[in-house]
């Protein structure tokens, strides 16, 4: 296990090497760059400033130098918002966007799995349909159409919540931080609640849980015991692509609730060829995916003892 | 073979029927089959693949998977209780208690996610009143019974890592381990390579003699029953056309199909030229079946009342009973296709 | 009818007793599962409808989806009321307001107070609904009348909705010497020496002029594209795409101008004609009519009253009508749909069937390369793409082909994996067959109900990934729509027009529901065994 896990952190290395990679040479071959726009600067003071971020240099030139600063955990400066540096926007808005993400999967994977097993332990029956439905319209409805009208009915027609800002800096956390993370979480529930259900159910008609049966034990310790392990399997596969999505989505949730997160940073400096910061911005969304997949394939193999990692 | 005539009645099954709803119709799987089981016997039900064998076992422990399954009627009758009007929790402490199973595929039926130690401590503990310690060790005792070496560490292995021989061994020790009156052995063998299924048969039939463990066996293979059990049932499209002890069965097959089974089976005294005897034709679909004899379209002797009424069963020797026309006398053939035919 | 049906079965069922049961194809057998599930069938019928509509939209009587009249910006939706009440209403609701604000419109004291917490809390809507509502009944009652310059401001608008016409231009013809023609049918050179005689020039400097703002529209393209875009890398660019067009492109987009302004000159002939014919009451509106102008033009056109539009689902903030927008939005956003999966899957297939039936090195670098895609955030670099390297369809279209074929990859190789070793393909193969006629004949349409089932699914996956990116103002750009770009649109004004958030909203989230189900539906059709994927 120890050995596997090694194996996949050595493996992580150049899928972030491409990543980085291929997301310089993307933002570089465009044309444009970050100190043409606004107004047409002199040629002397848009020389100066280029050469300050080296940006005079051979393009390869520049790519060893922005690696090498990488490697040492240094994203190099903005080029837009002055006096800042890449490290510091994002350490001071990576927490929020983390805590919206977490508390959403954390909602989508309890409400997910537990109505999920209850839909398929109480087959087509209201207990049943009920989740289901609700599941359906979940998968139906965008999330960007969603945020939207839950800010509009339960904000701003009903007044129940705050329409916008951020729990961490408000005087009443647990509403200002309940609509951003339902908006967020409904298509994950979604998706994990119907993967649960129908898992359930295959795993329910299967051979072992007759003999489980046959053994005379009690539905509930059935379900449990014997069929959860199993019917976890395909929910804990799904959960990579899960938080790629999540990371997506936060862009969207963080615009309508007015988060202060990553995401709005990414949309505008995309706009802004703020060069370091888009490269800065995949590189920590990538390696909070890497590594999240890496904890799913770690569940999967502890749920799963079929699997050898050898 | 013994005779258990006498001995105190364990099981007995009147009149099951278990009937499945499917797209194209309602699939009588079993209907209306009834026996007996003694104290101590084994007693073997013999028929093709589909003709109700394995659900009629699952019905006598309510484990018909419901939908599409229903038990329609019928009584199952142990120990002077009928297991059908059984409360859900007084059910749970006769299955794997008083009447255990083993299925066919020993590969999927343990549990691939948990330790065979956690599976079979579970279900002592769950029967018994035990410590873990002392269930793991109830275990490990039956796990050695049932001839798996060095039971003690074994036991915390996963199911992958058994062969599919062993898994069926770990399966027979579970089902014992609470000391059944009643083992319902399904096609236990089938599954597995012929070198294995002579060595689970004669487990299953040492074990269950220590025991006093009444058994059904399961089987499409005559040969097996021969040599296990003391009485037979053979089974055709749903229902039972001919049980009888042993002996009596092989000695004077009545039912042109048992008789057809017989002669099916391969002799090794047999004239190399011999072509293999094989009944023509395949079983037929359970579902809207008309009132005839259901093997009448592939039965040599077939007249014109078997097409037109079920046979009733007669007794044509001690225990032994027949649903035949051809056992019949001929007004009683004339009344049911006068009757028919109205 | 019954009973022989009744009998038949019966026979049938004493006939067939001992015979195998007939088998049927598995896609007959999938076809009747998917019969059964009403839901996939509805939602299958609601996909047609909605293919149909999005198909036919040139075919049905809409108002111009790019057709902006500023007049009319923010009606809300109404079924009976024409765009010219509306004016009126709304018009009249402002007023009512400013009344209520000068206190000569009154109003019991507790709907005083309720309206100043509804101005607290910007509920515009409710105000003017309550205002008009009241503002009328004190009309009706006498107890209240419009001062003179209010009656004035409403005259105005009234004598608007009277008098203002729109006049639409069927199609012009002139006579080039060869009988009469239609413009639209002219070549390039026709259209210049008649649009140079109609100006009274020489054609030279028509065609420089014509020069001249082609270029300006290029330079506009390349500037929405590239904002940075500026000095000289613009000349040159624009250059660069000039002499990329080459004469013939040149030639078609100078044609269109042409025939715009050809028309616009028609019209502006016509028009005092049209007025004439109107103010002395001899044409009833609409009005279709055929004029002869002085400058040798024939011109046919319909002349309606421009405030008598109805408009369904309302207009947007430039005027536009919503209706048509979204119908033809759905056309992009379906077209998306279904183009990019068609694109993905054909990548997908490509890949999975060669590194599934090569094998071997070809499997292993393939397969590790889809598994460092699959690692990637990858709808970020979409994001990334589309900000940097412009906002057009195609990109669009590009980005989102050129992420999403890896699912279906990995998903045909297993397919193609199993189905390697069966019997058939080895006979194929023992009767010589080349390795493109084994994947191509044999394989893949072996595992195509997969493939289908699969894109059924991935469909409203697509549309959802195209509306989030038009949404974030990165897909479809104006003047064209999708139901991604309309909501985006709608969402920073959704407490005042919430009609412009819903429509588009309830139009994409019926059709995803319906997709979904269809989608279940078909896999449950297909593939019983296996509910399990997503």
């Amino acid at each position: 296990m120890t050995k596997y896990i090694i194996k996949r952190l050595i493996g992580m290395i150049p899928t972030l090497f491409i990543i980085v990679t291929l997301s310089f040479f993307i933002v570089r071959i465009a044309p444009g760059g970050p100190f043409d726009g606004e107004r047409a600067l002199p040629e002397a003071v848009k020389r100066n400033i280029e050469a300050k971020y080296h940006m005079d240099e051979p393009l390869l030139m520049q790519y060893g130098r922005y690696m090498f600063d990488v490697i040492r955990g240094d994203l190099g400066p903005s080029y837009k918002y002055k006096d800042y540096d890449v490290n510091t926007l994002i350490a001071g808005s990576l927490p929020n966007s983390i805590v919206l993400g977490s508390m959403a999967m954390a909602v989508a994977l309890v409400f997910g799995i537990s109505l999920g097993v209850l839909a398929a332990v109480k087959q087509n029956t209201l207990l049943d349909y009920i989740p289901m439905c609700l599941a359906a319209f979940g998968l139906s409805i965008p999330l960007f159409v969603f945020a939207p009208l839950l800010q509009q009915v339960f904000a701003m027609t009903l007044g129940w919540f705050p329409t916008t800002g951020w729990f961490m800096s408000s005087d009443a956390p647990l509403r200002t931080a309940l609509l951003p993370t339902v908006a967020l979480s409904f298509a994950y529930y979604a998706d994990i609640a119907r993967l649960t259900r129908s898992s359930m159910v295959e795993t329910l008609r299967s051979d072992y849980i007759r003999t489980a049966r046959a053994k005379g034990m009690k539905n509930s310790t059935i379900i449990w015991k014997h069929a959860m392990k199993g019917a976890m399997l395909p929910v804990v596969s799904y959960l990579g692509p899960a938080f790629a999505g999540i990371l997506t989505g936060s862009i969207v949730v963080e615009q309508v609730f007015l988060v202060p997160g990553l995401g709005k940073f990414f949309v505008q400096s995309s706009f802004n060829r703020d060069y370091t910061l888009i490269v800065g911005v995949v590189i920590v969304y990538s390696v909070i995916l890497i590594v999240m997949n890496f904890i799913v394939d770690i569940v999967y193999a502890y749920l799963d003892p079929r699997i050898s990692y050898k | 073979m013994n005779d258990f005539s006498n001995a105190n009645v364990l099981l007995e099954v009147k009149d099951l029927k278990t009937y499945f709803k499917t797209d194209n119709g309602i699939l009588k799987a079993v209907d209306g089959v009834s026996f007996t089981v003694h104290e101590g016997e084994t007693v073997g039900l013999v028929g093709e693949s589909g003709c109700g064998k394995s659900v009629t076992n699952l019905s006598i422990m309510r484990l018909v998977p419901s939908p599409p399954g229903k038990i329609v009627g019928g009584e199952v009758i142990y120990r002077g209780s009928d297991i059908m009007k059984l409360s859900e929790k007084e059910l749970r402490s006769i299955r794997g208690n008083k009447i255990s199973m083993i299925f066919q595929d020993p590969m999927t039926s343990l549990n691939p996610y948990l330790r065979i130690s956690t599976q079979m401590i579970e279900t002592i503990r769950l029967h018994q009143d035990m410590t873990k310690q002392e269930a793991r060790e109830r275990a490990v005792t039956m796990l050695k019974l049932v001839g798996i070496p060095s039971a003690e560490t074994r036991i915390d292995c996963y199911p992958h890592q058994f062969s599919g021989g062993m898994r069926q061994r770990v399966m027979i020790a579970m089902a014992l381990s609470c000391n059944a009156e009643l083992l319902i052995a399904d096609e236990p063998t089938t599954a597995l390579d012929v070198t294995i299924q002579a060595q689970i048969l004669e487990l299953i039939k040492s074990i269950c003699e220590r025991f006093k463990t009444a058994v059904i066996l399961i089987t499409h293979d005559l040969g097996v029953v021969a040599g296990m059990c003391d009485k037979v049932c053979v089974m055709y499209a749903g229902r039972i056309v001919e049980s009888a002890p042993t002996d009596e069965l092989y000695e004077k097959p009545s039912h042109p199909y048992t008789r057809g089974l017989i002669a099916s089976v391969p002799k090794m005294d047999g004239k190399k030229e011999e072509k293999l005897f094989s009944i023509e034709g395949q079983p037929p679909n359970v579902i809207d079946l008309p009132p005839c004899c259901p093997f009448h379209p592939r039965c040599d002797k077939t007249c014109e009342v078997c097409r037109h009424a079920y046979p009733p069963v007669k007794e044509v020797g001690k225990d032994h009973f027949v649903a035949c026309w051809l056992n019949c006398s001929e007004e009683e053939r004339q009344a049911a296709l006068n009757g028919g035919s109205n | 009818m019954a009973l022989l049906k009744k009998n038949k079965k019966n026979e049938s069922a004493t006939n067939e007793f001992d015979q195998v049961i007939v088998g049927t194809s598995l896609t007959k057998e999938a076809w009747k599962r998917l019969q059964k599930n009403k839901l996939a069938v509805v939602g299958g019928i609601i996909v047609i409808i909605y293919a149909l509509v999005a198909i036919c939209a040139d075919l049905l009587p809409l108002y111009p989806y790019d057709q902006a009249i500023t007049s009319h910006r923010n009606l809300r939706p109404s079924l009976t009321k024409t765009a010219g009440e509306l004016m009126l209403e709304q018009e009249m609701k402002n007023l009512f307001f400013q009344a209520w604000r000068g206190g000569r419109l009154e109003v019991p004291d507790e709907e005083d107070a309720l309206i100043e917490q509804w101005v607290r809390e910007s509920k515009t809507n409710k105000v003017w609904d309550l205002l008009y509502e009241r503002g009328m009944a004190a009309l009706e009652d006498g107890s209240f009348t419009w001062s003179s310059s209010e009656q004035r401001r409403i005259d105005n608008v009234l004598e608007d909705i009277e008098t203002e016409t729109l006049i639409t231009i069927d199609s012009v013809s002139a006579d080039l010497g060869d009988g009469m023609k239609r413009i639209d049918d002219m070549s390039y050179d026709e259209l210049v020496s008649l649009y140079a005689g109609l100006l009274g020039t020489d054609v030279a400097t028509v065609e420089s002029s014509l020069y001249n703002e082609v270029s300006a529209t290029v330079s506009n393209e390349l500037r929405a594209n590239d904002s940075t875009l500026s000095g000289e890398d613009l000349t040159a660019s624009i250059e660069m795409e000039m002499d990329a067009m080459g004469r013939d492109g040149f030639e078609n987009r100078a044609s269109q101008n042409l025939v715009a302004y050809i028309e616009q000159l028609a019209q502006r002939g016509a028009s005092s004609d049209v007025n004439a014919l109107i103010s002395s009451g001899d044409a009833v509106l609409p009005y279709k009519g055929v004029f002869d102008l002085s400058s040798g033009l024939h011109v046919e056109l319909e002349v309606s009253r421009m405030h008598d539009r109805h408009y369904y689902c309302g207009t947007d903030y430039l005027g536009r009508d919503l209706l048509s927008r979204i119908i033809y939005g759905s056309q992009i956003s379906i077209a998306i749909g279904i183009v990019g999966t068609v694109t993905s899957i054909f990548i997908g297939i490509l890949v999975g069937a060669l590194a599934g039936y090569l094998g071997g090195k070809v499997d292993y670098y393939l397969m590790r390369f889809v598994d460092i895609m699959y690692g990637l955030p990858y709808m970020l670099l979409v994001i990334i793409c589309m900000a940097i390297f412009g906002r057009n369809i195609v990109n669009l279209f590009f980005a989102l082909a050129l992420v999403s074929w890896l699912t279906i990859a990995r998903m045909v190789r297993g397919q193609i994996m199993s189905l390697k070793n069966q019997e058939y393909v080895e006979a194929a193969r023992s009767m010589g067959a080349g390795t493109m006629h084994i994947i191509f004949r044999h394989m893949i349409p072996n595992s195509l109900s997969v493939i289908i089932v699969y894109s059924t699914i991935r469909i409203p996956a697509f549309i959802m990934q195209e509306s989030f990116l038009s949404f974030l103002g990165l897909g479809v750009q104006a003047p064209y729509a999708s139901w991604g770009s309309l909501i985006g649109d709608a969402v920073s004004s959704m407490s005042l027009y919430p009609y412009k958030l819903l429509i588009p909203s309830i139009v994409m989230v019926v059709f995803l529901f319906s997709m979904n189900f269809l989608g279940d539906g078909l896999r449950d059709a297909f593939d019983p065994q296996s509910k399990n994927q997503l």
